[in-house]
Formats: C-alpha cells, sequence, structure tokens
C-alpha cells in the first residue's frame, strides 16, 4: 500500500512537473517580447539576457512610428478585420439558417460542394485571385482583402449545424403571428444562436487577422498593409532596428492576447467549433 | 394545320406536361430560402469555386502578361459593360506539369515540407495528447490556468511569433545568450540546414500545441466516466486504461488533429517565409514559399498555377490516406 502510494506521488510530481515545463516554455518567447520592446537597442544587443523590462517602450515605439506608420497598420487590421467578421457572419448565418430550416432543389449536394472545398488550402486561391482583382483594379484597396473570403465555408456548416437546434414550432407559431421569413431570422435565430455566433466571429476575425500571403500580394502601398504585412517589411532592410520589430510584434501580439484572456471560454468554443463537429 | 406544326404543338404539350409533373412532385418551396442563399453563394461561385476552376485552366497555359483587350463588349448608348480578358496566354498543353517532373526546387521544397512535417507532427500531437491527458487527470489543481498558459500562443499573431523566433534564435538572441551561459557554443542556427530547419519545427510548435491540446482535452471530457470504472473494477492498471479505454475513444479526434496539422503543416508560409527566408540554399524552402516565388517573383503564373494543382492534390491524397488508415479498426 505504502509502496503504491509512493509510486502515485512520483507520478503526480512528474505530472505536474510536465505541465509547469510546458507552460514557461510558451509563455518565456512572450515575456523576453514585452521586456525586449522596453530596452534601448544597444542594451538589447548585450550578449548577457535580461529578463526585467527596462524604460524605454515609448521611445522604441515613437522610432518606429517614425519608421513606418504602424498605427496605422493596426487600424488597417481592426478595420478589415472587423468589417469582415461582422459581414460575414451575417452571411454564413443567413446561409447556414436557409440550409437548416427550409427545404429547396439540391439543396444537399449544394451542400457537399460547400464543404468539399474546405480541405482545399487557401493559398490555391491566391494566384486567380490576383489576377481578377488585377483585372478590375482592384488591388491595393481593402475591399479586395475582404470580399473574397466573405462565403466561409466553415462558416456556412457551423451555421447550418446549430440552426438546426432552433425548434421548427417556435417558427411555426411566429409564422402564425405574421411574421415575415426574415423577421424570423432576424427577430428569433439570431437572438438564439447568440453564443455560436460569437463562436464564429472569432474563428472569423482570427482568420483574417491572421492572413498573410493574400494581402501581400494584394497590398501595394505603405499605408494600407496590416499587420502581418506590416511586419514582415520591417525587417530585411541592412541593418535590423530590434527594438522597433520588438515593439511592433508586441502590439501585434498583446491585444489578441488580452482579448483571449478575457474571452477564454468564447474562443476555446469557437477552436472547437471549427474542428471538432466533423 | 399542317403536319408540321401538329407535330411541334403535340410536342410542346408533352414537354408541358412533363415540366408540370415535375413541378407536382417537388416539395412548395419558399422562394425566401434563394434570398437567404444567394448572397453566399454569388460569392462562393465568384471567389472560390471559379478561382479553383481557374487555377487549373491556367495551368496548362504560360502566363504573358496582362491583356488589356476585351473578353466582352457591350454598348448600350449611356452603359457601357466592358469585360477585360482576364491575362494574356500562350497554350502549352502538359508542358508545366513536364516541367514539374524535372524540376529540382520543387521535389527539394517538397521534401524540406515533408521532412518538417514527419518530424514536426507526431512532436506536436505527442506533447499535445501528454497535455491533455495530464490537464485532464483529477489530482491537477490550477487546471483553467495552466491551459490557458499553454493554449495563449493560439493568440499570436502568425507574422509576429515568426519574427519572435527569427530573434530568439539570432545570432545574439536569447537561445545563443543561454547556450553561453551554460558553457556551450553558440549555433549559427539559419547556417545550417538542420537547425534552420529544427529551429521552423521549434517555432510551429510553438504556435500549435496549444490549440491541438484544446481539442484533445475537449475529446476527452466526452468519454464516458463509466467506462475507467469498469477498467478499475476489473484491475486496469494506468497503461491498460490509456491503452484499451483512452486510445479507442480518442481515436475519432485523434484523427481529426492529425489530419488537420498534416494539412497545416503542408501549408508552411509565412514561418519560414519570415524566419529562414527559405534557407540557407533553399534548405527550408517549402512548397507554397515555392510557390509564392514562382508567382510573384518570377511571374511565372502558368507553372505556379501547375504546382499548384499538384501540391493540392498531393495534400488531398495524403488526407485520404489518413482517413482510411485511422478509419479501420
Amino acid at each position: 500500500m505504502r509502496e503504491h502510494r509512493r509510486k502515485d506521488a512520483v507520478w503526480r510530481f512528474l505530472t505536474y512537473a510536465f505541465i509547469l515545463v510546458m507552460a514557461v516554455a510558451m509563455l518565456v518567447p512572450l515575456y523576453w517580447m514585452l521586456v525586449a520592446a522596453t530596452l534601448p537597442q544597444d542594451e538589447f544587443l548585450n550578449l548577457t539576457p535580461r529578463f526585467y523590462p527596462g524604460t524605454a517602450f515609448l521611445e522604441n515605439f515613437a522610432s518606429l512610428q517614425d519608421r513606418t506608420d504602424f498605427v496605422r497598420s493596426i487600424w488597417n487590421s481592426v478595420f478589415i478585420a472587423g468589417v469582415y467578421t461582422v459581414l460575414s457572419v451575417l452571411l454564413c448565418s443567413m446561409a447556414g439558417f436557409a440550409f437548416a430550416k427550409y427545404e429547396f432543389r439540391f439543396k444537399e449536394p449544394i451542400f457537399y460542394l460547400i464543404l468539399g472545398t474546405l480541405v482545399l488550402p487557401i493559398q490555391l486561391l491566391v494566384i486567380p485571385l490576383f489576377l481578377m482583382m488585377a483585372q478590375i483594379e482592384w488591388t491595393d484597396t481593402f475591399r479586395a482583402i475582404i470580399l473574397p473570403w466573405l462565403a466561409n465555408p466553415i462558416g456556412i456548416f457551423l451555421m447550418r449545424q446549430n440552426m438546426k437546434s432552433i425548434p421548427d414550432a417556435l417558427l411555426e407559431s411566429a409564422r402564425m403571428d405574421g411574421a415575415t421569413e426574415f423577421q424570423i431570422f432576424y427577430r428569433i435565430a439570431l437572438p438564439a444562436m447568440r453564443s455560436s455566433l460569437a463562436a464564429l466571429a472569432i474563428i472569423l476575425f482570427l482568420f483574417q487577422w491572421d492572413l498573410f500571403l493574400y494581402p501581400l500580394v494584394i497590398l501595394e502601398s505603405e499605408a494600407n498593409y496590416t499587420i502581418p504585412v506590416a511586419l514582415a517589411g520591417l525587417e530585411g532592410t541592412q541593418r535590423i532596428y530590434y527594438d522597433q520589430i520588438m515593439v511592433a510584434t508586441t502590439l501585434a501580439i498583446v491585444p489578441l492576447a488580452i482579448l483571449f484572456l478575457v474571452l477564454q471560454k468564447q474562443f476555446v468554443s469557437g477552436i472547437l467549433a471549427g474542428s471538432l463537429k466533423e | 394545320m399542317t403536319p408540321a406544326t401538329a407535330t411541334r404543338r403535340r410536342l410542346w404539350d408533352r414537354f408541358r406536361f412533363a415540366r408540370q409533373g415535375l413541378s407536382d412532385r417537388l416539395p412548395r418551396l419558399p422562394s425566401v430560402a434563394y434570398l437567404f442563399i444567394s448572397p453566399f453563394f454569388v460569392l462562393f461561385g465568384l471567389f472560390l469555386l471559379f478561382p479553383i476552376l481557374y487555377t487549373v485552366y491556367l495551368s496548362f497555359f504560360e502566363y504573358q502578361g496582362v491583356s488589356f483587350d476585351s473578353l466582352l463588349w457591350i454598348d448600350l448608348g449611356p452603359i457601357l459593360i466592358d469585360v477585360p480578358r482576364v491575362a494574356e496566354l500562350e497554350f502549352v498543353g502538359l508542358g508545366n506539369y513536364a516541367r514539374i517532373l524535372n524540376d529540382g526546387l520543387f521535389w527539394d521544397a517538397m521534401y524540406n515540407t515533408t521532412y518538417i512535417l514527419a518530424i514536426q507532427v507526431p512532436i506536436m500531437i505527442g506533447l499535445a495528447l501528454a497535455l491533455a491527458l495530464a490537464l485532464n487527470a483529477s489530482f491537477v489543481r490550477f487546471k483553467g490556468v495552466f491551459r490557458t498558459a499553454i493554449a495563449l500562443p493560439v493568440s499570436a499573431n502568425i507574422v509576429a511569433y515568426s519574427t519572435i523566433f527569427l530573434l530568439l534564435f539570432n545570432e545574439f538572441g536569447l537561445i545563443n545568450s543561454l547556450l553561453v551561459a551554460l558553457g556551450l557554443e553558440e549555433i549559427q542556427w539559419f547556417r545550417s540546414a538542420f537547425w534552420a530547419r529544427n529551429t521552423i519545427i521549434a517555432a510551429v510548435t510553438w504556435r500549435w500545441t496549444g490549440y491541438n491540446m484544446i481539442i484533445l482535452l475537449a475529446g476527452l471530457q466526452n468519454i464516458p466516466q463509466q467506462l475507467y470504472e469498469a477498467a478499475e473494477i476489473d484491475g486496469a492498471s494506468r497503461w491498460q486504461k490509456f491503452r484499451y479505454v483512452t486510445v479507442p475513444q480518442l481515436k475519432p479526434v485523434l484523427l481529426f488533429v492529425v489530419v488537420l496539422s498534416t494539412i497545416g503543416t503542408f501549408k508552411l508560409f509565412a514561418e519560414p517565409y519570415v524566419i529562414t527566408g527559405g534557407g540557407p540554399s533553399n534548405a527550408t524552402i517549402t512548397i507554397v514559399q515555392y510557390i509564392y516565388k514562382e508567382a510573384f517573383d518570377s511571374w511565372n503564373l502558368g507553372y505556379a498555377s501547375a504546382l499548384t494543382v499538384v501540391f493540392v492534390t498531393i495534400v488531398s491524397a495524403i488526407s485520404i490516406v489518413q482517413v482510411r488508415i485511422g478509419g479501420e479498426d
């Protein structure tokens, strides 16, 4: 019995040690980034690592802002991802509602066609989309970034699954009361789906926020750069300004990380919603 | 009435009858359903289906540049509809595909991607599974805190975290400083193919382990507790419970995570683009990066499209094989 208990204790210790090591490994790069963002460039290049923050964050930020209008890039990213999320959630939930609650011709084949495109990597689309945008002279515009991804297969799939849980009797009684189909969607379906809509919004926001290859191809002028494109442009010239890069990465990561901490539940259900229900 | 008109009339009647029969057989369609799906479907067709077909089409051509000829030109007085031709192309048949076979750099990129995949995915899934199991153990406290800490990288912007890894593994980066502090040799991470690849593997693992852990954790929590209780009554050891209860129950979720991660790592672009730039001497160039280079550095859009078609075919084939293997018992 005592032997058993000792083995148990060792097991528990090892489990804790593993979790702790992993948690630290995940946090160290982020913490180091925060510290580095507050150090003057010469101190950053000291070979002895330093683990407590300095005071140069604002100076570093000023020199970053001097070199490239990073605040503008943040605004671009927030604007693009925000508009995209609202429109796409609306579009996907409308279509999902139709697929869940109405009968129409070719419903099943259309739905499976949409599902099938989930497997394809989105990089497939970059070349033809670039050519299309070049032809209608939409390159270097936000609409070229937002429009192509609005009809998101994951979104319609998720909304169809969730809209199915709305009882038909509820919709029927609304119809009896003389509600139009659009009112039913707007007044009954959408409010009932609030938590799935939040989860979908998070998936879509993150998707657009992280998009890199496509904006890299489409955007030309620096004033239109999104955060990833602006970040990628920061290094590369002869000299690397570590202080500026660290401030920029901090600004790119910290707001979302805070959002993650606050909306943890929605975040997690958002990730799961996009994955588990296959 | 001439015989010809009579025949036509009969045919027309039959056609109308067939149509009527068809519409009687179908359930009543609320036309509002079409209103709900049409915006989605217009965008879906325009920006997803058309580009996919267009890629396949482009792959048989050599791109010569943008053309200013009109494909469609309708003059209605005040309204002028002018649809420009999408691109000036020269038909080369299967030429692009033949070129792929002898393209050393494509096979290098293929090899690099497969190499990173073969090492990164097992390590990451192993870590994610171990973490999910650990955080699912009944005795562990502060689960929420640990889960949050480990999943935090999920919120990191892809280019931003790649930049952090670039600086972490730089010549004067934190990693080298620590190595020196421990009395070890500095490593030129980006000058050797081996270390450059491992840096990318470390970065991708850092970002996605927590993500996979969350999915696996949800899978674990869906396993009925009675199964474990029954196993315990039968005197099953910890390992036996894992082997005979957890693994079979978790299999669908595990399979899903593996397929998703495989596709994800196959599509690798931002990390090598930012961290190693594909170097040293193309040792870390990935397929998507190579396609990007061909398309937007060299403007070989036709050839890049052929590469894309081959790439997508391979990714889909691998996913199907994984599902087949994982699906049988």
